[in-house]
Formats: C-alpha cells, structure tokens, sequence
C-alpha cells in the first residue's frame, strides 16, 4: 500500500498504481493519472474511452469486454493501443480509476 | 579389526539394512496419494500400467527418450551392476557352475567357470567404465555440477572403490579369491558360525566398503529403486474418460 | 516489486506482495518474519505427512540431471536455481536438514540447510518462476512430480503471508464474486446480449446464452478470460451448444473454468470453488458439466475435485449428487468422429485461406489428460492448414504463463519474455502465421508475447493473431441455411 499525491491530494494506490477507492475519482485525478501510463494529455479520443469504460464499470462492477470496448468507441485495437500504450486493460482502466482486472489477463 | 569386519560387522549391517529400508517405506506411507494426479501414458488397466512401469525400470526409457548421453552411462551401469549382483550370489554359491546347473546337456563344468570368470570380468569392467563416466559427467556438464551436493560425489566414490578393487582382484592373478574360499566364509556368516575373513587384503577392503555401502543405503539416495516403484505407483495409474455424449441435445451420439 | 536482496547479498526477482487489506479479504494473517522459518518448518512436516507425492519428491531424486534441459524456465534464464531438481532442492535441503537421519547428522556433506529468511525469500522468487508445466515430472524417470513441490512451497507460502498480488486479488475475487475475474452478473449479461448481437451480424440470426436457467442438462463453464479478452471461445462454444441443440446454462455462480487455488491456495480457495459447483449443479438441476478453454482449470477438476469435495464442502454424508465432468473438446470431438457436425474448414471466418495454424498443446490438457490428438482432430477439421511446431503434445513446451505467473512488474515481466524464449522459437520454426492454443493463461502470455518476440506473420510486419481451438470450431461449422462468412 502505498500513498501518492495526484492532483493535489493524497491517493492510496496499489503496488502498480491503480487508486484503491474508485470512488474518489474525478477528472482532474484522471488527468494526473494519465502521465503515469504514458499518456501525455487526455485527448477527446482518451476520453471516449475512459469514459466509456467508466460509465460501464459503475453499471457492472467490471472493465468491459476489449471487444465491446472497440466496437462502443469506434477504434480499432490498434489505435486503442495507440491511445493507451500500457493496453486497455492496464492503461485505460488505471485512468478511468477501476481496479486491477483479476483472472487470467 | 579383521575380526570386526568378519564376523561382527556383517549382523550389524544386515539389521541397519533391512530395519533401514523398513522404516523408510514406512515413512513413505504414512502420506495418503490425495490426488489423482496421473501423467501420460494414461494406460486404461492396471496390467497395462504396471507393464509400462516394469518397461520404465529395465529399459530407462524416459532417460533414453531426453537424455540420451547419460543413458550410455546409466543404463550399462545398471546392467552390470545387476548382472554382478546376481554373479556374485549365483557364482559363490555355486562354485562358478550356474550355467552347468542350468544347462547340464550344453555346458561342462569347465565351460561354466571360464564364463562366469569371463562374463565376471567383462561387466566388471563396464560397471568400472560406466561409473567413471558418470563421475566425469556430474563434474564436467555444468547443469549437473551445479545440483550435485558432497554426497552426490562421495556415492560415486565408494562405488568406484568397489568395484575397482573387485575387478583388481579379478585381473590379477596374486590377489584374486577363488569361489570356494568366498563360499566358505559366507556360508559360515549365514549358518552363524562365522568363519575367519580369507587372508587377502583386497577382500578385506572390498567386503568392507561394501558394507559401508549397504549401511548407507537406507539413509541416501542408493533408495531410489525403491523409490521408483513408490513414485510411480503415484503417477502412472490406469485412467477411464467418462463416457461421452451430452444429454439432452437435438444431435446426439 | 524491484529486485529483493539477501543477506548473502544476491538479488532476485520476486513478484509484487499482497497488502495486509487483500490477504484478510483471503483469510490469510501474516505471520510475523521471526516467526515465519520456524512456521514454515511446522507446515512442511504437516505436509509431507498429508501427501505422498510430497514426501517422494523430497527423497526419490538421485539429481540425474534429466529435468535441466526439459524446463523452459532454466533454458530461457540459464538460472541454476530453475533447473527444476534445483528447484526442488530448495525445499528439498531443508527437508534433509529436519526430517532426514542424514541430514541431521552430515547435514553439510548432503547438502542440508536450516530453514531461515533467505530460503523463504528464495522459494518465494522461484516457486512463483515455476510454471507447475510438469514437463519434468512427464521426463524424470522415476516420476518424480517437481509440481507438486512447488505447489507445497506456494501453500506454505501462502499460509505464512507471502501472497502475491495477482493470484491474491483473483481468489479474493472468488471468495467476493465466485470467479477469477470479477465479473457480475449484471456484466455476465451484458456482454452475452453483446455477443449474440456480433453473432447476429456475422451469421444472420441469433444465439442466446442462456443465464442461471433452470433445469437446464449441461452447464457449460467458460474460462478465465472469456468475458474480458477471448469473446471468440465464447461464441464459439455457443454456436456449438446451438449447433447441436442443447438445453444449456452458463452459471453466474460458478462462471469460471479457472481455479487459482489449485495454483496457491488448495485448503480454501480450490474448496470454495468446487463447492459453487457442486451448488450450482443442484440449483439448475444439471446433467452434466462441460468445461472450456481452460488448461490448469481442467487440471484441478479431473484430478481434485473427488478429494476436495469432501467434509468442508458437501458436510457430512456427502450428499451431493455428482455429475460427470467433461471437456468441450471431447464432446466435440465425439460428435466429429461420429459425423454428426459439419464444417467447413474453407470457409472459415477466422481462418481465411492461405492461414496456417500452429497449435500450442497447453500443459494441462495434455501432460493431466491426453487431449494431443483430440486438438487435433478438432483443427484440422475447422482451419484450411495447419503447421505443427515441434515437439507436441505431451513433449510440448509450456508458454511461460502457466500456473498465471503473468506478472507485470518490469522485473518480472522480463522473466516472462525469458521464459517464452523456446516457445518464440518453435513458433517460428513451424512457419505458422496464427496461432492457435485452447487456454486462457496460454492466450494471456501470447498476446503481449508475440510482440515482445516480434513473431509477424510473412509480411514482416503483422504480428501473428492468437485464437482458441473452439473459436475455429464455432467458425468452422455450417449453419444451414445461415451466412458461413
């Protein structure tokens, strides 16, 4: 367990840096986490996706399928991988604040 | 000490031997197999299973299969050691006529000896040869070097004592022992009556380091041909698939 | 985690701790470290009391040396320490050392050693390299199973408060929501009405997956990462529930294939498990369970759930009606030599012509059950060509995954790309431009895999696609009257 400031203020994150309580997350934390994954800005196309898979997490409870991922935002695997280098279930689902995906991933 | 050796030693030996194997095997039940946990060949009956456990033990296949240089060290090694051992019971006790005893119509009495005498140098030799190379592996490749522990080494060692002091006796004429001789030492050890040890030197040393062998061997890796019939009797059981076919569907079976 | 260092001064790489937060969601309290030897030397005698296969793997090995160059660990780290017998020795000393006359008289001529921080620490790195592939127990000539020393070395781990955090966060998971994944019902749902709608595109009508539907005859438990990574084994394995007219059920339940307690944890976590299925069995009134795509999940059904479902699960008079357990690629394959299914390898969606597959023979599937052939089969009759790597099936190589040692920490991470070192090159060897392997931990090493290898199809540049057996199938088979592409 480990504190990190972002944006300000003091976030319990995990050993990779996912914020434990999801929560506490809002934009500005989004953006602060963003860095961390090699995303420089948070573009409209960031966006898209974070909020996507934000929007679907409170609904489920999980990160969604990356298939049901490409095809809600329009990308391509590929350029969600250009969007998030870190992949989309590390990169994008540490922005959108939701915690490590668990299984075999 | 030749006294010791002779005719004490030997009782001591027998009892740590089989007391020894006992308790280990014991040891070695006392945890349930709680799993199934087979590993292929599934065989699908039991005969079918101890045949290839039985085919594993005499012909190494699995180190034949992945290893085949230590296969041309392990295997006549084995060989000449149980080729030996059977030499050594069969040839004292009969005088060097087994094959006479076994085949009366084909082979003299002369015959017989020669070849025990000839068969005794031969694997002899190879089991001297092959314990040598297996020596020279375990210091050389460096994957085994690096596994191997003191005692790896020291195993070797007292193996290669044995039987280079056997197949010293065997080459040269002056130290050698005749089957008589041996035979009548042994048969005093058994009726417990035991005999004075043969005045030679070389069988003195060899009947000793043989019993620092057998002392050793409950408490060491020497076990192993115990422990592949208790190890495989864990992994290679016969193994039935359920019957297939789903229940319930449109398209069946 | 960076690199832990003994006291000796060596560094090794460890995967990252679980909090004190996540190991009591696990059940487990950590042992405090100058306790932690002399608990660790208590819970190796009770295991080696508890199982047989333990107690000869600690005193059957002659160190022949067979296993060294069987273990993709050690040929892709050149470690000493993952020579599996070298493994095992790490373990095996401290045993000599306690439990052994030898040991405790020449304890330095045997090579014995007092259990202290070090070797803990060291179980830790190693026991957590080892991918429990029992590629070395399939070639030691004695049968000597090294798995089931590693897997001891992670139970005692676990119980002494050395949880890692991935196979820790994934069995919290199970105690939490019953799977591996996390997933929700209300998720579970979700991406099946996603899925049957991409059905709908690509063959023109709908397949339904059927939710916790009562009196259904099979259950059919999806693997690890079907509902985050692999929708192509999902919709698979339901045009071929479709195909053949099943009255079939997916369990929110018990939803996943997968078992990590196998993995770490086989008092509690593995317990919890076939207790859900044995639950959900009763509850839908089940005939039979039908497993996918899920290599070490099979591995601790067919071989563990007789023992596990015991006392602490089904209570006494064990009344649970047991139902068979079988894999979706034999009862595929039954139908396939019985002619009842009809594919079309030509035209195959996911396979297009001029596609050579190459199989990977998950560790599980064939050196736990002899599934070789049965793969083969099924491929074969679903993809235009097919490309075999060398060697297979039970000699097969693991992918350096197994056992979900997928860490992502750099340094471990690196490991990984060491470990698939002799898989890269077998793939490349073969001349295959797709890859196919039936199990979820496989598919999760492969994906970021193949680009650290750089294994591209011919062009050069696309890197090599990575599939389930059953996404072939489900592609292959001839609806009729339906789009086939």
């Amino acid at each position: 367990m480990a504190m990190i400031e972002l944006a300000g203020k003091q976030v319990e994150v995990d050993e990779d840096g996912f914020i434990q309580d999801p929560e506490i997350w809002d934009k500005e934390l989004a953006e602060a986490l963003a860095p961390l994954e090699e995303v420089p800005t948070l573009t409209e196309d960031h966006w898209k996706v974070v909020n996507m898979i934000r929007e679907y997490y409170l609904r489920t409870g999980v990160a969604p399928m990356i298939r049901k991922l490409c095809k809600d935002t329009g990308f391509t695997l590929k350029q969600i991988y250009e969007l998030f280098p870190t992949g989309p279930a590390k990169g994008a689902c540490k922005i959108a604040g939701l915690p490590k995906p668990t299984g075999c991933v | 000490m030749y006294f010791f050796v002779g005719k004490v030693l030997p009782y001591i030996t027998v009892a740590i031997l089989l007391g020894g194997i006992t308790w280990r095997v014991w040891r070695w039940t006392i945890g349930r197999i709680k799993f199934n946990i087979t590993i292929p060949p599934f065989p699908s009956s039991w005969p079918a299973a101890v045949l290839w456990i039985v085919w594993q033990i005499v012909s190494f296949w699995n180190v034949f299969k992945f290893d085949r240089p230590l296969w041309f060290g392990a295997w006549p090694m084995h060989v000449a050691l149980a080729a030996i051992g059977g030499g050594h019971v069969l040839g004292v006790y009969t005088l060097g006529m087994q094959f006479h005893l076994l085949l009366p119509w084909l082979v003299t009495e002369h015959q017989s000896e020669a070849a025990s005498n000839f068969l005794g140098t031969v694997f002899g030799i190879i089991f001297f040869v092959a314990l040598l190379y297996l020596l020279y592996r375990r210091l050389a490749i460096e994957k085994v070097r690096v596994i191997s522990a003191t005692s790896d080494y020291l195993h070797l060692l007292l193996l290669l004592a044995i039987v280079g002091i056997g197949d010293y006796m065997r080459l040269v004429k002056t130290a050698s022992l005749h089957y008589d001789e041996a035979r009548h030492f042994m048969a005093g050890l058994f009726t417990f009556n035991p005999h004075p040890l043969p005045d030679n030197f070389f069988f003195f040393l060899h009947f000793l380091f043989v019993q620092i062998m057998l002392l050793i061997f409950p408490f060491s890796k020497l076990m192993h041909p115990f422990g592949i019939l208790w190890n495989r009797w864990i992994i290679n059981r016969p193994y039935q698939q359920p019957p297939m076919g789903m229940p319930g569907t449109k398209i069946t079976l | 985690m960076p690199k832990k260092v003994l006291s000796d001064g060596t560094e090794i790489s460890q995967p990252n701790r679980a909090v004190d937060r996540l190991m009591k969601r696990l059940h487990v309290r950590e042992v405090p470290d100058e306790e932690k030897p002399a608990m660790a030397v208590r819970w190796l005698d009770y295991y080696r009391k508890d199982r047989r296969s333990l107690t000869l793997a600690m005193e059957g090995c002659v160190k022949c040396g067979v296993c060294a160059e069987q273990c993709h660990a050690y040929l892709g780290t050149k470690d000493p320490n993952n020579i599996p017998a070298a493994r095992a020795d790490l373990m095996r000393r401290v045993y000599k050392r306690y439990f052994t006359v030898q040991g405790r008289l020449f304890g330095k001529l045997v090579g014995a050693v007092e259990m202290t921080m070090d070797v803990l620490e060291k179980w830790y790195s190693y026991y957590y390299q080892c991918s429990e592939c029992r590629r070395c127990g399939h070639v030691c000539p004695f049968g000597i199973d090294t798995c089931e020393v590693t897997m001891a070395g992670r139970e005692i781990l676990w119980a002494l408060g050395f949880v890692p955090e991935l196979q820790g966060a994934a069995s919290a998971m199970v105690f939490e929501r019953g799977n591996q994944g996390g997933m929700t019902q209300a998720a579970i749902v979700d991406t099946h009405e996603f899925l049957t709608d991409e059905m709908e595109e690509e063959r023109g009508f709908r397949i339904e997956f059927p939710v916790d539907k009562p009196n259904s005859d099979i259950l059919y438990v999806p693997s690890s990462a079907d509902y985050l990574l692999n929708a192509e084994t999902l919709k698979g394995a339901a045009q071929f529930f479709e195909y053949v007219g099943a009255n079939w059920t997916i369990s929110s339940y018990m939803l996943e294939a997968g078992n990590f307690g196998l993995l770490t944890d086989q008092r509690s976590v593995q317990r919890e498990l076939v207790r859900r299925l044995w639950w959900s069995v009763a509850d839908l009134g089940i005939k039979k369970v039908v497993f996918g795509e899920c290599g070490h999940g099979w591995r601790a059904w067919k071989m563990y759930t007789e023992t596990l479902t015991d006392y602490a699960v089904a209570g006494p008079g064990y009344t649970y009606t047991k139902v068979p357990l079988v894999n979706i690629h034999q009862e595929v394959v039954a139908l396939l030599k019985a002619g009842k299914l009809k594919l079309d390898p030509k035209n195959n969606r996911l396979a297009p012509v001029g596609t050579y597959v190459t199989l990977h023979d998950p560790c599980n599937y064939v050196r736990a059950d002899q599934l070789g052939d049965v793969f083969r089969y099924v491929l074969y009759n679903s993809v235009p060509a097919v490309r075999e790597m060398y060697p297979i099936k039970e000699k097969n190589f693991c992918c350096g995954g197994g056992s979900a040692i997928l860490y992502d920490d750099p340094e471990m991470y690196n490991l990984r790309i060491k470990f698939f070192q002799k898989k890269a090159d077998q793939v490349r060897a073969s001349g295959a431009n797709h890859i196919c392997t039936p199990c979820s931990i496989c598919k999760a090493q492969f994906y970021p895999m193949v680009k650290e290898h750089n294994l591209t199809t011919e062009d050069g540049k696309t890197i090599m696609p990575v599939n389930g057996l059953i996404d072939f199938l489900g592609a292959a088979l001839v609806f009729k009257g339906h789009r086939q592409i």
